[in-house]
């Protein structure tokens, strides 16, 4: 066990992006401080009757039954597809270590577990745990039946936990999920239907019949012990391990001609994101991303308009904020080969911004009619937003990502459990100052001229980017040229 | 048409290629060889602007590799399997450097013909994409594609290892017939002795980074190789 971690950690330490892996790490490792203390504050404001900061006092009678009756939801929004999008699956460098002598069970067991103390668990329990907390007190609860309805609680965590990484080979599954969250949620918030009577019960049931852990019990145990004979049948060279061969067909995607020059590029990201499973699970989630608003459209009142112009803003540039950061580093597996041909650098990086300003452009209209549906207010805000995306955060992307040097492995069925997780916490570190900007903007003119002045603020400067867009992509290919050589070195490192 | 001039490379104080001078003529096919850790690739890459020499340039058709870009439009080459894209299938691949080359889908598919031997009906017209091709069948996507668009430079590092003895005797016939054409200038690299005297008139044997024969081929050339390498 000790000797697997030793491998991990010189991995780490020994890569030629060492210092570019720290700063993520120190990033990463600064928001989920940020989320502990969002989790702590939340959990004690939850078990104190409040449903947010803001209102002081307690305007829930019985929070227990409140959480009860949001838990289902909750439950698949958060343990089941956040996690899917969020958590990485455990990746070791099988291969290698198949030959030596190391029990297959436990290079097996030893990436299961991992995932036990993964921070999205960890942090699910102290919240659980803080909540319990605050809402004991020895007249109104039963001290051992909320003990065992926190247990429960955990194993249901853990059986969503092993069930992801059992489902991570499996999109269809997680849209399937998706949709159908979608639709529970209308249903529930135009008062259709409502799910949480059913949720109460269910899990109210947990704390009054001691008994009932056993199920959540039984359950996690069959979970892991199918997701562990799924990987042993699938640890052998020739089956888990060998690149599952996809029936190719040509395509030529005629519809790509109209952009002259840039489609023989066009093309080949279109294929990418057809063929390869992490680019599409990766343009998938930025599709999500346009839903994302919705939730600060729910919370308008509470949260504020600032807050609503952040979802837009993320609504209409996530194409931008998780596919084209990475970019180039989709071509990391043939980027020599790109250097040699006979085309220009500048024009390989301009094709890369026609690709993501095409991204913005389709979210833009999809987002469109969705928001714009509230009112011309929404309308505004969502074009104005799609514009700054267009015009300034999709140069800014493309010049950090001259800086990115991640390789991506595309034909990842290499790693037993394949290597699909869409987020890098590199590029999310850059998606700060691409937020603050605007939103900085937005806020100042909005509070003096109102939100329509304030959109159109932020929006021209958007045009203002488009229009200098040659001029634009001199600069950035100047930093492109400079990082040439370590990018192409960087590539060239497996792992 | 191929000129370096001082070039080393050096990484933490050890330097892995010192040329102090090398012209290669137009129309030459020029063979590089020596053993693992020689310099070939580090040379070739150099060439291909792909790393930056410490000191010193190199200047393909008088362009500076280095400054401008307009080498790419005549040179061409095949490193490893970095430059191929896995997800294509070959054709689409093939068309792909034919467009950047302004070669047609007419033009490349009657460029594609002459390689029905080569392609021994395992590469075009399948339902695979490169990356499910065997290691050898991929380096011949690699090579082929390196010819499209008659390039005037054509760099290919190690292009007979890895394939069976039926295509390495075909790719020697092919690389002699490029070296007939006026003005194409094709440089390989080899570990195999052989080959590389077959297919090359002038040989460049280099050791640690530095050139120590510099030579004509003759009928003797090979024999003078094996002495060189068997001595040590």
């Amino acid at each position: 066990m000790f000797q697997l971690i030793k491998l991990e950690y010189k991995s780490f330490f020994r890569s030629s992006t060492l210092g570019g892996k720290i700063a993520a790490k120190i990033f990463m490792w600064l928001s989920y401080i940020y989320i502990l203390f969002m989790t702590i504050g939340l959990a004690f404001i939850h078990g104190n009757g409040g449903a947010a900061f803001v209102k002081q006092e307690a305007d829930v009678e019985n929070p227990f039954l409140l959480l009860n009756s949001n838990m289902l939801f909750y439950i698949f929004v958060f343990w089941v597809v956040g996690r899917y999008f969020g958590q990485a699956t455990p990746i070791i460098n099988i291969k290698p270590l198949l030959l030596l002598r190391i029990n297959r069970d436990k290079i097996i067991r030893f990436s299961l577990n991992k995932t036990i103390f993964s921070f999205f668990n960890l942090i699910s329990i102290l919240y659980l745990i803080i909540f319990s907390l605050t809402i004991y007190s020895p007249e109104k609860f039963d001290l051992t039946q909320l003990m065992l309805w926190n247990l429960s609680m955990y194993f249901i965590l853990y059986i969503t936990n092993f069930l992801n990484i059992y489902l991570n080979k499996k999109d269809r599954v997680v849209i399937v999920l998706g949709v159908i969250l979608v639709i529970v949620y209308a249903l529930d918030y135009f008062q259709i239907f409502s799910f949480n009577p059913i949720s109460e019960w269910i899990f109210y049931m947990f704390y009054e019949d001691k008994i009932l852990v056993i199920i959540p019990i039984i359950i996690l145990a069959f979970t892991y012990y199918r997701v562990i004979q799924f990987f042993k049948n699938n640890f052998f060279i020739d089956t888990g391990l060998r690149k599952k061969v996809m029936e190719a067909k040509q395509d030529n995607l005629v519809f790509l001609n109209r952009f002259g020059d840039m489609s023989t590029f066009l093309r080949n990201d279109f294929r990418l994101i057809k063929r390869s499973k992490r680019a599409r699970t990766t343009a998938l989630m930025s599709l999500l991303c346009i839903l994302y608003g919705l939730i600060f459209l729910g919370t308008q009142d509470l949260l504020g308009d600032t807050m609503l112009f952040f979802g837009y803003l993320f609504s209409t540039g996530g194409f931008i904020f998780t596919f084209c950061a990475l970019v180039p580093s989709w071509d990391s597996q043939h980027y020599s080969f790109m250097m040699c041909q006979n085309i220009k650098y500048v024009d390989y990086i301009k094709s890369k911004w026609y690709l993501g300003s095409f991204g913005v452009i389709i979210a833009t209209i999809i987002a469109l009619p969705i928001y714009g549906f509230f009112g011309s207010y929404h309308l505004i805000a969502v074009l104005c937003c799609g514009l700054f995306n267009l015009g300034v955060n999709s140069y800014l992307t493309l010049w950090a990502g001259a800086f990115t040097k991640v390789k991506i492995d595309l034909d990842s069925f290499k790693n037993a459990m394949g290597n699909t997780k869409a987020l890098n916490s590199k590029t999310m570190l850059l998606t700060l100052p691409q937020m603050v900007l605007p939103l900085v903007l937005y806020w100042v003119v909005s509070t003096f001229f109102g939100h329509t002045i304030g959109c159109i603020s932020v929006g021209s400067i958007g045009i203002l980017g488009v229009l200098f867009k040659d001029m634009v992509l001199n600069i950035i290919i100047k930093t492109y040229k400079i990082e040439k050589y370590s990018t192409l070195s960087a590539y060239k490192e497996t792992n | 048409m191929i000129e370096i001039r001082n070039i080393t490379k050096t990484y933490n104080k050890e330097t892995v290629l010192k040329i102090d001078s090398l012209k290669i003529n137009s129309g030459q096919t020029f063979g590089l060889v020596g053993n693992n850790g020689a310099g070939k690739t580090t040379l070739f890459s150099a060439l291909l602007d792909l790393i930056k020499p410490t000191t010193g340039e190199v200047l393909n058709n008088g362009i500076n590799v280095r400054t401008s870009e307009d080498w790419k439009s005549f040179t061409s080459a095949f490193l490893d399997e970095s430059f191929l894209i896995s997800y294509l299938m070959p054709e689409e691949y093939f068309y792909f450097v034919g467009e950047l080359r302004n070669f047609s889908k007419k033009q490349v598919d009657e460029f594609l013909s002459q390689f029905e031997d080569l392609f021994n009906g395992e590469i075009l017209g399948g339902k695979k994409f490169i990356r499910d091709l065997s290691k050898g069948n991929q380096k011949k996507v690699g090579i082929v594609a390196a010819l499209i668009g008659d390039p005037e430079v054509i760099v290919l590092d190690e292009p007979f290892a890895n394939l069976d003895p039926t295509t390495q005797i075909r790719l020697k016939k092919i690389i002699k017939n490029l070296s007939q054409k006026v003005g194409v200038t094709v440089l390989v690299s080899s570990h195999d002795l052989q080959d590389v005297t077959e297919v090359s008139d002038r040989i460049v044997l280099l050791e640690k980074g530095l050139v120590i024969k510099d030579i004509k081929k003759t009928k003797k050339t090979l024999q003078d190789l094996e002495s060189y390498f068997t001595k040590e």
